[in-house]
């Protein structure tokens, strides 16, 4: 079968590769390029494990083909901390216990940072609409709004 | 202490003395604090290192090709063309593992046998049949389509009823006997037939708990090595029994202990399915000795939901509740049939923990089990949240309720009537099980304040009065904690037994370096609880030193001592103990050491935020760094004898606080779970009776769990555990079709909640009840929710539909299953 | 899950996509958002030889009104159309049933045009075009034609369009002015595929039901129409009465077919719910 060159940015680093057709976003990611931050749950697109952000909106990695995201900016998990400093959406999550096991967190990261760039100041039905869009088996879901909720006043808090 | 103790039970000397060191204190440093978990900063940067994100050079992939039939005897494997494949390195058939490998540990007496790869016949859909090893996970799949099997379909058995009445050709395993009946046994505990002589009312039920299962969203994994000139392997996989009873898996392999070395990674959730992922670790490294390649092998989700031998309890109960007019409880009795799936690997254990705390919080006197433990075309159980222990808690809870609605009493008076008081405590259950402490009437005090119960029936008066169906529902269950061995063996014939372990311990290596960092090094893996947070308050509360002086190290079975690991909510407790016995002998030395150092009497010296100090004097103090590289370095200035060694170390195995055996007749099981936290669930539900939809309004969890250590990460487990308990109640069922084909095998049908399933919110409360057996009188907390949930959605959803009168005797009530009830009703 | 290998193409034209489309007929799969297709790739359930990325052609995702008509592209995302004002006007039951398709990142990804061709019958889509008698025009290397809803879901997963078609547009007639519309479905948990789901129109002039049009979702076919339903309802005033005797009368006609999750029986029962709560609602929005 033939390859296909493509080339794409992820977390801003401009990347050149050549891949088989059938390889899937979530495992170039994680394979081709080494970024483990990307998690996989259940390849058939229902968890949200393996969300990203294409173009600045979020996706399933599991459903997306390499191929796909030729000359798409790609951003992960593995891009949001800045200089070794947690972001405020990562901050958020720790002081407020958005995680356990931590497998999901990734996923949920992605869908909180496409909310609020969207929308610095989003409702709370707008983050639950949001974190609704992805399984947690640890959390019960409540820390991860709250944790959301946490990073918009952090956010407002570092603008000033 | 004074104890209640039944009569059949010899009271002399039945409990032991505590152990306990530390008492429970009025206020800490440390403990108590919603300290920012040390875990977190690398699982949020994407770092965390789980099995999947491990890459060893030169590892090759499997994949499993996995049986469509539910039974059949396997004729033929045709594995030419897979092995032509480019890419391809391995293809390995059960016939081909068997030669090398033998059968994966297991814990029932007497035993189940199972190979990693089916062997001569296939026993449940999904159950690995080829494994195919190459260069790509891809490539390894596309081998398996190329296989050609040939199967003799054998009958297929799912319902548990049924399997008891199998023979022939529908027995699983002829070679157990001819019957699908893997146990039957009646267990006795108190004077059954008196108290149910002496009744007023018999209330009788018929509950079905279906089967659900942890699926957390990371499957299981295993990375091996084998190196063959030494003949060792090397394997990264994310079990918790590594520490405990790992080398069973160097046992299957053919090779001593010195010759497998496990590695535990940082897990993405278990809730018990990963407490020994022997199958997989036996499979993996299996194919790496055959491959000559380091292999990884990870479960994809339909691996994981039709094979991960991870299954929660599937029960039949038929009950009998024995109780006085006036509600007040005498006796329990009731058969079981518990459908075990294809294999056994843990014997009765769900059984044996049910045990422990059988009677729930209530003062029943007597308990009759008959225990039908049935095998069936169905991937195994193996451990969920709760072992067995959440369905009877949710079993006592319907009898409860049952109970109150045939007395014509109130539910929270009938329970009020029958829970254990205060002052009843260290309290001995007929099974023999010991409760150490608690106060059951403060916690649903507690729950009834938090949820405003005055509130929540003018919702429902309310909402009846615009013809909308809500209802409240109230369970009080206890939460066991801190497990001990002997429930894996206490139910088995005496007269075979198996393999009578009495030991689960924990242990910490604990190390002070040179720079006066405090170096812990944990003989279990981090599951998503907070092994390195716990470990970091308790050390620091200990040291009185700041968290950031703590580094948390994991050990693997080359380095790591004897370690049971999180499981039935017991590493807090345990880690505790572990490390208030490893600190007291490091504190002693550098006690010894200072007191040299500053002229002084050890006796007048005390840990003071990071250092040691003459007490009374400030500024007469030196630093935790300055004493540690001390006694690292200047051996000569220091007096002679063992007790000055350079350096600071000490290793300690904490056994279980408090653990006897059962009796030599099984007259009662001794103490086996004493550690007893207890919970109070309420639920405000909204039932659609038309579309049988059912909607949470409202929920509250108050919980016990004695000293609490970090209360945000317990209120975790309590909300997540509650989410499972939702899950479990309303919506979760690995369902098996008449001819054993899983129709639930996806995400997009085995349904987990999502935060929209939720109630709005759910209200935690605390009641500390120290245990006097532990360390700072904590208890576990870890299965929370769960272990109530059920019991209060289901009384809720009845008392919605009371004017239907539907009982909610079956899990999960599902849409459909909810709407089957009103229409029987309506048609009445 | 990993999927079987295929070949692909990237086309940057109609034109091309419909010659690589002639050139591999059934054993070419158009690939839009994915959101369908994928997760049957990689559970291996579809194993198509050659993929058809038509990401990159220019102009086939836009959402305009043309002549009286809603005309959406192949390539309209939903999440475009969830936020769209055209949309909310001139086809308001759209708007009312796109909340509950799937979840942000899916509508982010998938495509009306890939959701209609993939004709699930538990989806919500297929429905709502056969309520609003939508149109789908169907283009081939060789040929334009135009099929009506109706017959454009011909059995579960199965779609009129013949091998080397492809969906390019879709038309939809603009609702008139004082139309009333409701979506109603029951999905076990929010976001998941319909157990039942209900789409209705309805127009009243001088006290009577002048249109209706009522579509079923999650039964054995998508974009069903339930003719003798709409006829009970044509011609007379929608009390209580009547309304619950059409709901009654579109649990008899659905076939709904058995699952786990939802058996025929209360299938059915779910259909007479919801129809009785749409034609009440739709009822309500009548102008």
């Amino acid at each position: 079968m033939a390859t296909f060159p493509i080339s794409l940015t992820v977390n801003g680093a401009a990347v050149s590769r050549t891949v088989e057709p059938r390889t899937l976003l979530s495992d170039f990611l994680r394979d081709d390029l080494g970024l483990k931050g990307t998690h996989v749950g259940c390849e058939h697109g229902v968890c949200g494990t393996c969300t990203v952000l294409i173009d600045g909106q979020s996706a399933r990695s599991c459903l997306t083909f390499a191929v796909q995201a030729d000359g798409c900016a790609i951003r992960t998990v593995d891009g949001l901390a800045q200089g070794g400093q947690l972001n405020p959406l990562q901050q958020g999550f720790w002081e407020k216990h958005g995680l356990q096991c931590g497998f999901c967190t990734p996923g949920m990261l992605m869908v909180a940072t496409e909310l609020l760039e969207r929308n610095a100041n989003p409702s709370t039905d707008e983050i639950r609409e949001a974190v609704s869009a992805n399984l947690c088996r640890c959390t019960g879901y409540y820390n991860i709004v709250e944790s959301i909720q946490h990073a918009v006043t952090l956010m407002k808090e570092g603008a000033k | 202490m004074t104890a209640t103790i039944p009569k059949h039970i010899p009271a002399e000397g039945y409990i032991p003395a505590s152990r306990q060191q530390e008492a429970p204190q009025k206020a800490y440093k440390w403990i108590g604090k919603n300290l920012k978990r040390v875990e977190d900063p690398r699982l949020l940067t994407g770092n965390g290192q789980y099995i999947d994100d491990i890459v060893v050079p030169k590892m090759a992939h499997a994949a499993v090709l996995r049986s469509d039939r539910a039974h059949a005897r396997i004729k033929r494997i045709d594995t030419s063309k897979a092995k032509a494949l480019p890419g391809v390195i391995l293809v390995m058939t059960g016939e081909d593992a068997k030669k090398v490998t033998g059968p994966t540990a297991q814990f029932a007496s007497p035993p189940v046998v199972q190979y990693c790869i089916a062997v001569d016949r296939v026993r449940h859909v999904g159950e690995a049949v080829v494994a195919v090893v190459a260069e790509s996970r891809y490539i390894a799949e596309d081998a398996c389509d190329l296989i050609e099997v040939e199967y003799e379909d054998l009958p297929v058995v799912v319902d548990p009823e049924a399997a008891i009445r199998s023979s022939g050709d529908a027995v699983l395993h002829p070679e157990r006997g001819p019957t699908n009946v893997a146990h039957r046994h009646t267990y006795t505990y108190g004077p059954i037939k008196d108290d149910f002589a002496r009744a007023d009312l018999v209330v009788k039920r018929r509950l079905r708990w279906g089967r659900s299962g942890a699926q957390p969203l990371e499957t299981t994994g295993t990375i091996a090595s084998f190196e063959p000139g030494s003949g060792k392997f090397t394997l990264y996989a994310n079990s918790s029994f590594l520490n405990y009873v790992g080398w069973l898996v160097g046992a299957s392999l053919g090779v001593p202990a010195a010759k497998l070395n496990v590695i535990p990674c940082v897990t993405g959730g278990s809730f018990g399915s990963k407490l020994f992922t022997h199958k997989v670790m036996t499979l993996t490294a299996t194919l790496a000795r055959a491959a000559g390649r380091p292999v990884k092998y990870i479960e994809d989700r339909i691996d994981s939901t039709t094979s991960c031998d991870n299954h929660g309890s599937d029960r039949i109960y038929n009950c009998e509740l024995a109780l006085k007019r006036d509600g007040t409880m005498l006796a329990l009795r009731f058969q079981v049939i518990d459908d075990y799936g294809a294999y056994l690997q843990f014997g009765y254990g769900t059984h044996g923990n049910s045990l422990c705390q059988i009677v729930g919080p209530y003062r029943i006197g007597s308990i009759e089990m008959e225990l039908v433990a049935v095998l069936t075309n169905k991937c195994q159980q193996g451990a969920y949240r709760g072992f067995g222990s959440e369905v009877t808690n949710w079993m006592l809870e319907r009898m409860a309720d049952a109970a109150a609605d045939e007395l014509k009493m109130d539910p929270l008076d009938l329970r009020r009537k029958n829970l254990i008081q205060p002052d009843q405590f260290p309290y001995v259950i007929p099974s023999g099980n010991v409760y150490d402490s608690g106060n059951y009437p403060a916690v649903m005090n507690e729950a009834l304040r938090l949820a405003d119960l005055p509130r929540w029936k003018k919702v429902q008066a309310e909402a009846r009065s615009e013809g909308r169906c809500v209802g409240i529902g109230v369970a009080t269950c206890q939460e066991r904690s801190v497990f001990s061995a002997t429930e894996f063996w206490s139910l088995n014939p005496t007269d075979n037994p198996g393999f009578t372990l009495t030991s689960s311990p924990e242990s910490v290596q604990l190390r002070v370096d040179p720079t006066g960092i405090v170096h812990v090094t944990l003989g279990s893996p981090f599951w998503g609880n907070s092994p390195e947070t716990m470990a970091t308050q308790l050390v620091a509360e200990q040291f009185q030193i700041d968290p950031a002086q703590i580094n948390i190290v994991y050990a693997d079975t080359q380095s790591g001592f004897n370690s049971t690991g999180p499981g039935g909510s017991r590493f807090t407790v345990m880690i505790a103990g572990a490390i208030v016995g490893a600190s007291a002998k490091v504190k002693a030395k550098m006690l010894r050491i200072a007191g040299h150092m500053m002229e002084t009497h050890q006796g007048d010296l005390e840990f003071r935020d990071g250092k040691i100090g003459v007490k009374g004097v400030p500024g007469k103090e030196k630093t935790i760094g300055d004493v540690s590289l001390y006694a690292h370095y200047f051996r000569l200035n220091l007096p002679e004898g063992d007790d000055f060694a350079s350096g600071l170390d000490a290793n300690y195995v904490y056994d279980h606080p408090l653990t006897t055996m059962p009796a030599k007749d099984r007259s009662h099981l001794g103490i086996f779970y004493p550690i007893m936290g207890h919970m109070c669930h309420m639920a405000l539900v909204e039932v659609d009776p038309k579309t049988g939809k059912v909607k949470i309004l409202d929920y509250v969890a108050v919980h016990d769990a004695g000293t609490v250590v970090n209360p945000m990460t317990l209120a975790g487990h309590i909300r997540g555990g509650t989410a499972q308990g939702i899950g479990t109640a309303l919506y979760e069922k690995f369902h098996y079709d008449e001819t054993g084909q899983l129709q639930t095998a996806t995400f997009a049908d085995y349904l987990i909640p999502t935060l929209y399933e939720m109630p709005p919110e759910i209200r935690v409360g605390h009641v500390e009840t120290p245990s006097p057996f532990t360390e700072y009188g904590i208890k576990g907390g870890g299965e929370g929710g769960r272990m109530g949930a059920p019991g209060a959605l289901s009384r809720g959803i009845e008392d919605a539909l009371s004017a239907y009168g539907v009982r909610c005797d079956e899990l999960p009530l599902t849409p459909r299953r909810v709407r089957e009830l009103v229409r029987a009703a309506e048609r009445n | 899950m990993k999927p079987a290998a295929f070949d692909y193409i990237r086309p940057g034209s109609l034109p091309e996509v419909l010659a690589a489309l002639a050139r591999h007929g059934a054993a070419g799969k158009i690939l839009a958002g994915g959101q369908s297709l994928v997760p049957m790739m990689n559970l291996r359930v579809v194993k198509p030889e050659m993929v058809i990325d038509i990401n990159r052609v220019p102009g086939l995702g836009e959402i305009r009104v043309d002549g009286g008509e809603l005309v959406i592209g192949a390539l309209a995302r939903h999440a475009a159309l969830l936020a769209s004002e055209l949309v909310k006007k001139h086809c308001p039951l759209m708007a009312d049933a796109y909340p509950w398709v799937a979840h942000g990142p899916i509508r982010n990804r998938g495509t009306l045009g890939g959701n209609i061709s993939h004709a699930d019958p538990a989806s919500e889509m297929p429905a709502v075009l056969a309520a609003c008698d939508a149109k789908i025009i169907a283009k081939s290397a060789k040929a334009t034609r135009t099929i009506v809803a109706k017959e454009f879901f011909v059995a579960p997963l199965t779609t009129a369009l013949a091998a080397g078609e492809m969906l390019t547009e879709i038309r939809i007639p603009s609702a008139p002015a004082g139309q009333g519309w409701s979506w109603q479905e029951e999905a076990i948990r929010k976001g998941d595929f319909a157990m039942a789901a209900v789409g209705v129109t309805l127009t009243i002039a001088g006290g009577r039901c002048t249109q209706a049009s009522v579509a079923i979702g999650g039964m054995e076919r998508a974009g069903v129409r339930l003719a003798k339903v709409e006829a009970h309802l044509v011609g007379v005033a929608l009390d209580e009465a009547r309304i619950a005797s059409a709901a009654k009368l579109a649990a008899e006609l659905v076939q709904p077919g058995d699952s786990y999750h939802a058996d025929a029986r209360y299938k059915r029962e779910l259909v007479e719910a919801l129809t009785a709560r749409a034609l009440t609602t739709a009822h309500g929005r009548c102008k």
